[in-house]
């Protein structure tokens, strides 16, 4: 079974007054604990790849396969069963909820899916003491820096242990040192396992991936294995 | 944790919870308050009217043909073992001649029961040969104690002038001649038209109606008996109605906090669209985002009901004594029911003014909302 595959995926939006074709025909195939790195120019397709692969939205045309289900067959209630359970997001800008702790936080997927007090506990222990963050638990998103934001969120999105991580720009808002420091912890989960696919503007982080995906204009240009 | 999420996103936006919880308190201490005050003012009319439950009345069957209860059916009745106190009556109409002419009524009544039931505002109630007049029939017809009038032409001189009377249901006296019964029966023949019955207790009310039924009306309807317990029932009712009316009033109060509720919670909706999405894409359902809004909109419900069921008290307190003078029944069963109901319909209002902010959130499309800035 593959992590992630699409077939002859085209994604239109529709508007009042235009239409934007942002995936064109798109074909990939993403093994399980593969590293891809999705590149390409502002506008050509990267967000909305990853929207769909994250069960957010559903292809105009073509398929997406989630590990082993096609996601056009899923209804609502199902994609975001989807998602909690084996999709971890993170956004270029955290998205941490504002009003809730950083240990709340984390907990937030758990907590939909109804997982006991005890074992959110435990589990937000074992990610806090992994991403560095132990000390942090208590303070609410607005008392951190943007590098200790993206690592509560990495937590957070590994919280319910998906199989699958979808990073877009997670360095995008982050000065180098703590880009690096983001970037070892997702490497260090893709070690245990974990299926990523990072989205990145940043030429440096293509060390990172096992294999790199270029986007034009809604197209696959290019794919080719780590150069570097 | 969604209790706690719901906690924090109201205290987020203070003033305008604040706001919005208050007009949940007004809304039901007002509805409540009403509600008390109406029932205060129910026992407090009620209780002028107590004495009233133990009587009945017991009248001649008209449709059977029976104009007057004659002295042996009197006799039957007087046997009945409930009785406290029973006034056989006489009355009929008559033309009343003084300076002045009018018709009006004629009671026939034993002296001592006169007495009883009636106070003299000059001169003394006595009969033999003279009479008493009420107080507005003797305004009319411009009479003193000592005047001479002529009942159906016959002479009576007015012993007494009675107090005006409240409204009474047996005996209205105000524009009345009153005559001892052997006058009466001269004047206009046997037979009582009424007999008034005070039984012991409220409980022997039927059984003394079946008593009557037995002994009198047993091969014919000779009377009809007719409780005062009923009129009681009928002003209980009217009451009721009036009351809900009022707190029906008092409701478009909760009608508006409902509005403000509405109101707060799509401004949060709205200001919250990107936190919607971030949930959704986590892994909420469209019934956990459905569940953290109503949670917010239950909190302001039940802050702001509690509280406005517990000013309701002191609101009702307040009214009650200004307007009815008697605070006595403010605090009792009833009153805590009517301050349960408010707590009830506020809570439910918020509940509903809820739904639709929390409707529209859950149903937000997670893309769009994380988009939203
Ligand atoms: N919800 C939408 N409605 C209309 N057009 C959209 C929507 N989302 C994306 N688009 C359009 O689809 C195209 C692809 O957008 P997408 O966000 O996938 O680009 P991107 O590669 O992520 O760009 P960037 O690097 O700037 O984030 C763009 O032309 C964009 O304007
Ligand atoms: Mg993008």
């Amino acid at each position: 079974m593959k992590a992630v595959e699409l077939r002859n995926v085209t994604k239109v939006y529709k508007t009042k007054y235009y239409e934007v074709v942002a995936l064109r025909n798109v074909n990939l195939e993403v093994e399980l604990g593969e590293f891809i790195a999705v590149m390409g120019p502002s506008g050509s397709g990267k967000s909305t790849l990853l929207n769909l692969v994250g069960c957010l939205d559903k292809p105009t045309k073509g398929e997406v396969i989630i590990k082993g289900k096609r996601t056009i067959d899923l209804s609502d209630r199902e994609l975001t069963k989807l998602r909690r359970d084996e999709i971890g997001f993170i956004f270029q800008q955290y998205n941490l909820v504002p009003t809730l702790t950083v240990e709340e936080n984390i907990e937030l997927p758990m907590v939909f899916k109804g997982v006991s007090k005890e074992m959110r506990e435990r589990r937000v222990k074992e990610l806090a003491e992994k991403l560095g963050i132990y000390d942090l638990l208590e303070r609410k998103p607005a008392e951190l820096s943007g590098g200790q934001q993206q690592r509560v969120a990495i937590a957070r999105a590994l919280a319910n242990k998906p199989s699958i991580l979808l990073c877009d720009e997670p360095t995008g808002n982050l000065d180098s040192k703590s880009g690096e420091m983001v970037m070892e912890a997702i490497r260090e989960m893709n070690e245990e396992g974990v299926t990523v696919i990072l989205v990145t503007h940043d030429e440096t982080l293509k060390r990172y991936a096992e294999r790199i995906v270029k986007l034009r204009d809604g197209m696959i240009v290019d794919v080719s294995p780590d150069g570097s | 944790m969604y209790l706690q999420m719901a906690l924090r996103n109201l205290g987020r936006a203070k003033v305008r919870s604040i706001l919005a919880a208050i007009g949940v308190i007004i809304g039901v201490t007002a509805i409540a308050s009403i509600g008390i005050f109406g029932e205060s003012l129910k026992n407090a009319v009620l209780e002028n009217f107590k004495d009233l439950a133990n009587e009945v009345i017991i009248s001649p069957s008209r449709t059977h043909g029976y104009t007057v209860i004659d002295e042996r059916t009197l006799m039957k009745i007087e046997k009945a073992p409930y009785i406290a106190e029973i006034i056989p009556v006489k009355s009929a109409a008559a033309e009343i001649t003084s300076k002045k002419r009018t018709i009006s009524t004629v009671y026939g009544l034993d002296e001592d029961d006169a007495r009883e039931m009636f106070k003299a505002e000059s001169g003394r109630i006595s009969f033999n040969g003279r009479c008493v007049v009420g107080k507005m029939l003797a305004e009319a017809l411009e009479l003193r104690v000592g005047s001479k009038i002529y009942v159906n032409g016959k002479l009576f001189k007015v012993s007494a002038i009675l107090e005006a009377e409240g409204a009474r249901f047996d005996i209205n006296p105000n524009y009345a001649v009153i005559i001892s019964q052997e006058d009466f029966d001269k004047i206009f023949g046997d037979g009582y038209d009424m007999i008034i019955v005070k039984v012991k207790s409220i409980e022997d009310v039927s059984k003394f109606k079946e008593y009557v039924e037995s002994s009198v009306n047993y091969k014919e309807k000779v009377v009809d008996v007719f409780e005062m317990k009923s009129i009681l029932e009928r002003i209980e009712k009217a009451f009721a109605q009036i009351n809900l009316f009022l707190m029906a009033i008092a409701g478009v109060s909760l009608l508006v906090a409902g509005v403000s509720i509405l109101n707060v919670m799509l401004m949060s909706t709205i200001e919250r669209t990107k936190e919607i999405g971030i949930l959704r894409a986590i892994g909420a359902q469209r019934s956990d985002v459905l569940k953290i809004f109503l949670y917010e909109a239950l909190i302001l419900g039940v802050f702001g009901s509690v509280i406005g069921a517990c000013l309701s008290f002191v609101a009702g307190y307040g009214i009650t004594s200004l307007i009815v003078g008697k605070t006595e029944y403010v605090f009792s069963l009833s009153s805590a029911l009517y301050a349960f109901f408010g707590l009830f319909f506020g809570i439910f209002t918020a509940l509903i003014s809820g739904l639709y902010p929390a409707y529209r959130a859950s149903k937000l499309d997670p893309i769009v909302a994380l988009r939203f800035e």
